[in-house]
């Protein structure tokens, strides 16, 4: 399983995903709309991985413990108190562009 | 590199043909980020039949963990080299999202700037994981760009001349 080219596949057939801090983790499995629990790895707590993770739980995507509590969290999980998340939106960059360079 | 270049063809995908031909460069040890880019291109020559691209590889500016001390200086010579491929592109866009091969590339440009050899706008866009705090690359850039985009709200208080647009990738 170590590098595949993509995990599209087995995100679609997932019910839960239980990932580490990763952006391109988290971001991949909330825009397949899958339920997600963040894993934080204790020792490496100066990584700013940790930034987006604490974002998407606190704007409540995600779910998140630490190797410890795993345990505890899938034990006592709500899932469907988790909110859907919106996509980015690359169109308001594109807008964004075009306007500095008078493309409009 | 992976993660940085998923999110920079994210940043891509709504251009118009207008943002042609696209220059992408890589650092030489990425071994990953050429194939998610032909394959971008790919699709998109099947939508615009006029798409244009190339492919260029710079030594790469600075290792994960690197020492300050020889970071400036892989950091200097990566500038040296990117000077000609910059003045040879002759690029009016750089758009970058905060790999370490970023830097040399903008500074590069910026000294061509300053030297009234080209005036290139630099786009800066901080990646999504970037919440609270600027990387590296971003540090140095927020001076050196003319625009600087974040994806967090945070950001946009902390460096009150960048762009927030919300999440764009």
């Amino acid at each position: 399983f170590r590098f595949k080219d993509s995990l599209a596949e087995e995100l679609q057939s997932a019910d839960l995903v239980i990932s580490h801090a990763g952006a391109g983790s988290c971001l991949e499995t909330l825009e397949q709309g899958k339920p997600l629990i963040v894993v934080i790895n204790d020792k490496l707590m100066d990584n700013h991985q940790l930034e987006l993770a604490k974002q998407l739980h606190r704007d409540g995507y995600v779910l998140y413990c630490n190797c410890s509590t795993l345990v505890e969290t899938l034990q006592l999980m709500d899932l469907s108190a988790l909110k859907p998340f919106p996509p980015g939106q690359p169109e308001k960059f594109a807008l964004f562009l075009d306007k500095v360079f008078g493309l409009q | 590199t992976g993660g940085h270049t998923t999110e920079i063809l994210r940043l891509l995908s709504c251009l118009s043909e207008s943002y042609s031909p696209r220059h992408y460069v890589l650092a030489d040890s990425d071994k990953m980020s050429e194939a998610k880019i032909r394959s971008f291109e790919q699709k998109r020559a099947e939508t615009f039949s006029e798409s244009q691209f190339s492919l260029d590889r710079i030594p790469r500016s600075r290792e994960v963990r690197q020492s300050w001390i020889s970071s400036v200086v892989t950091t200097l010579y990566s500038i040296l080299y990117s000077l000609p491929l910059t003045y040879k592109r002759n690029p009016d866009l750089i758009l970058c999202n905060g790999p370490g091969t970023c830097v040399p590339v903008c500074l590069s440009a910026f000294l061509l700037g300053l030297l009234r050899i080209k005036r290139t706008i630099i786009v800066y866009v901080e990646s999504i994981c970037r919440v609270e705090t600027l990387s590296l690359s971003g540090k140095i850039l927020y001076y050196f760009s003319d625009y600087f985009i974040v994806q967090w709200p945070d950001l946009k208080k902390k460096y009150p001349k960048s762009v927030y647009l919300g999440r764009i990738v």
